[in-house]
């Protein structure tokens, strides 16, 4: 198989799906972020944004916890050392193939 | 990887999405303008020009920024648009660095300058085309309207540089300074210094209130 195919099959296809790119690159930026942010940045709706973080954090990629600020509910979300392995290792892959 | 790229970018540009890092930087230049001012009007060894007064002045101007820009955080962006907390890494160290190098490189050159005679009126007055560039690179890139702020900063720099030098020096004409430096160069880096100040005070509160007329808090389920 052309080498330049085989790296574009070996990338990672939990952060590949553009949404979840968006969401990763997004919080590879910061220590962590709410949801309210990453909802702003990205334009999602609210069911979209929390599907994409579930199947992150299924991966083992994104941390959620839930807080308090004042007396407003607030989701945090970090990316784990893990994720930040991942999207690394993604971004040299995709530097490869291309 | 150009998308990408940009992303990774976005967080750092959302520091000023309300114009607080600008309202920070204009309200700092403003006042060590402030106090350049005071110290080259009054006597060499007044209040001002001690360096006790020099300290808590600094620490006033830092709390003021630093809490500030907290209460604006907290009570106006976090609930519009969301929390950010950022790495330490990145923006503690390297602006840390780059600004003890750039700060001693200037200080530095001066120095010589001053020793050696050279006439630095023109180089101290296109110190604010520097201030444009770093202005360009650092806020205007991600803002259209903000390059018409950092071209008003270019043209305000060249003029600097054009004035008659009688004008330039009037700061500091009959100060004490000038058995230190030439009340001209003086002059330059104080006009410069001003500029840059009341423009990027001026450009960020645009900016917040923009911020607050064309965002508003979700209602209060969850963020």
């Amino acid at each position: 198989m052309n080498r330049q195919i085989k790296t574009i099959s070996e990338l990672d296809r939990v952060i590949h799906e553009p949404g979840r790119l968006m969401l990763v690159a997004l919080l590879s930026a910061v220590e962590k972020s709410d949801f309210l942010y990453l909802q702003h940045e990205t334009g999602m709706n609210k069911g979209t944004l929390s599907s994409h973080l579930s199947r992150l954090e299924e991966a083992g990629y994104v941390q959620v916890s839930k807080t308090y600020r004042g007396k407003v509910p607030q989701t945090l979300l970090c990316l784990t050392a893990t994720g930040r392995n991942a999207f690394g290792q993604y971004r040299r892959k995709l530097k490869e193939a291309l | 990887m150009d998308r990408i790229e940009n992303l990774l970018n976005r967080p750092k540009a959302y520091y000023n999405v309300d114009g607080v890092g600008e309202l920070g930087i204009g309200f700092m230049c403003l006042s060590f303008a402030l106090l350049g001012w005071l110290q080259v009007s009054s006597p060499e060894h007044s209040v001002w020009n001690g360096m006790i007064p020099f300290i808590i002045f600094i620490g006033l101007v830092t709390s003021i920024i630093h809490y500030g820009s907290k209460a604006i955080k907290n009570r106006i962006t976090y609930p519009r648009t969301g929390f950010v907390e950022y790495r330490k890494r990145d923006t503690l160290w390297l602006p840390m660095i780059l600004g003890f190098a750039v700060s001693a490189a200037v200080s530095a050159g001066v120095a010589i300058g001053i020793k050696k005679r050279w006439s630095l009126t023109t180089p101290a007055s296109l110190v604010g085309l520097f201030f444009a560039a770093t202005y360009a690179y650092g806020i205007a890139r991600t803002v259209r309207w903000k390059w018409a702020v950092a071209g008003v900063m270019a043209l305000g720099s060249i003029a600097i540089a054009m004035l008659p030098a009688d004008a330039v020096g009037a700061v500091a004409n009959h100060s004490w300074i000038t058995r230190i430096a030439p009340a001209r160069l003086y002059g330059a880096f104080w006009l410069n210094m001003a500029l840059y100040g009341a423009l990027t005070l001026i450009s960020g509160g645009v900016s917040l209130c923009l911020y607050l007329r064309h965002t508003q808090a979700p209602a209060q389920e969850s963020q």
